[in-house]
């Protein structure tokens, strides 16, 4: 399997400048031992600091009982759920895989194909646990989002992307990306379906010019 | 496929995400908590919850393990352990069963059922489950009845 990479950079909070990184298109073994290896003690770590600090274990972080191995193996072979990675210091700092098969929700793209978000995750360290919490790296999770959008482009898509959000990304999605929220989807434990048009797409890509 | 990606793109998202205080997790999990909380509340019952106890009680016990002992190694707290093994109404957090099942070694999965936290589909397993229950007694020392027991149902478990 060949693995095209592609140059990215993300904003180093504690030096405060951007560092080389390079985005994958693929989640390879490695990927999931730095999960395993990094990911999972980093994540205890944090819910020990979300206990001490009091917090009710309902705003945990909800992908505390995410097997990205399992995920990996669950769509392994299938053409039709591509990955991504980013990867820098020799560390996986965000992974995602898609799924190419489904169907625009919005009326105004009902019926035409999108590249739905299956999963999406940055790493523990780059992720607002507390107040007064700074990631270590910022732009990982738009990378990805591009990375999204610029498959959507390439299968002709038109930069069609949906995706079932997490409660404490909504905002994100809603408000920085503009996607259009349609509400909570039933079919998905009630997490908040959003959709993004192909023009809020080119907005997307734009927004660094 | 290749995407070209400027600096000046990747510091304007970089600041776009410092504005928001949120994050960026997508995926509707099979375990995500609302489902396994309405799981929980059709599924979970007195029965799993005395077999999912002693489950727990006898692989500690197999281990060599004080409750202590085990919520230190598993990374998961100390009373909602005392809880799953003493109070058969108690409905364990779907991450504390993930840890015990890393811990255990068996799949995750078919603990969840055990747990009440999944809708039980297989048959067997809920067979074993019931003559684990009727066949383990909480006594200090796993004699041979109950090390059978704990085997059979980590057979069936581990099949899956």
């Amino acid at each position: 399997m060949s693995i095209d990479v592609s140059k990215v950079f993300l904003f180093d909070n504690s030096a405060k400048n951007l560092v080389e990184a390079e985005l994958l298109d693929a989640i390879v073994e490695k990927q999931l031992l730095d999960w395993e290896d990094q990911w999972i003690p980093a994540r205890d770590e944090v819910n020990r600091r979300l206990k001490a600090a009091g917090v009710d274990r309902s705003k945990w972080p909800q992908t505390g009982h995410w097997s990205w191995r399992d995920k990996q193996l669950g769509i392994k072979g299938s053409l039709s759920n591509p990955s991504f990675c980013v990867v820098h210091a020799d560390e996986t700092q965000g992974l995602m895989i898609l799924d190419t098969l489904p169907s625009a929700r919005l009326s105004s793209q009902a019926g035409k194909p999108i590249v739905y978000i299956d999963y999406l995750e940055v790493a523990p360290w780059n992720r607002k646990h507390l107040p007064g919490d700074v990631p270590r790296y910022g732009a990982v999770g738009s990378i990805l989002m591009r990375a999204a959008i610029e498959l959507s482009l390439q299968e002709g898509f038109k930069g069609r992307v949906g995706l079932h959000s997490l409660p404490q990304s909504n905002d994100w999605y809603a408000n920085k990306c503009g996607m259009t929220d349609l509400g909570p989807d039933p079919a998905k434990q009630n997490l908040r379906y959003f959709e993004m048009t192909p023009e809020i797409a080119q907005a997307f890509i734009n927004r660094g010019s | 496929m290749k995407i070209e990606f400027t600096k000046e793109w990747c510091l304007r998202m970089a600041q776009l995400e410092a504005e928001t205080p949120s994050n960026f997790e997508v995926g509707a999990s099979p375990l995500a908590p609302e489902e396994t909380m309405e799981a929980a509340a059709v599924e979970q019952s007195a029965a799993s919850g005395i077999v999912f106890g002693r489950f727990v009680r006898l692989m500690r016990r197999k281990q060599r393990l004080t409750v202590e002992k085990l919520a230190e190694d598993a990374g998961i707290d100390v009373v909602e352990l005392v809880e799953i093994e003493e109070d058969s109404r108690h409905t364990p957090e779907p991450r504390t069963v993930y840890q015990l099942a890393t811990q255990f070694k068996v799949p995750m999965q078919g603990l969840m059922q055990l747990a009440g936290l999944s809708k039980a589909k297989d048959a067997r397993l809920v067979n074993e489950a019931i003559r684990f229950a009727a066949r383990s007694e909480p006594v200090a020392d796993l004699n041979e009845a109950e090390r059978a027991a704990l085997e059979a149902l980590v057979s069936v478990l581990s099949e899956r």
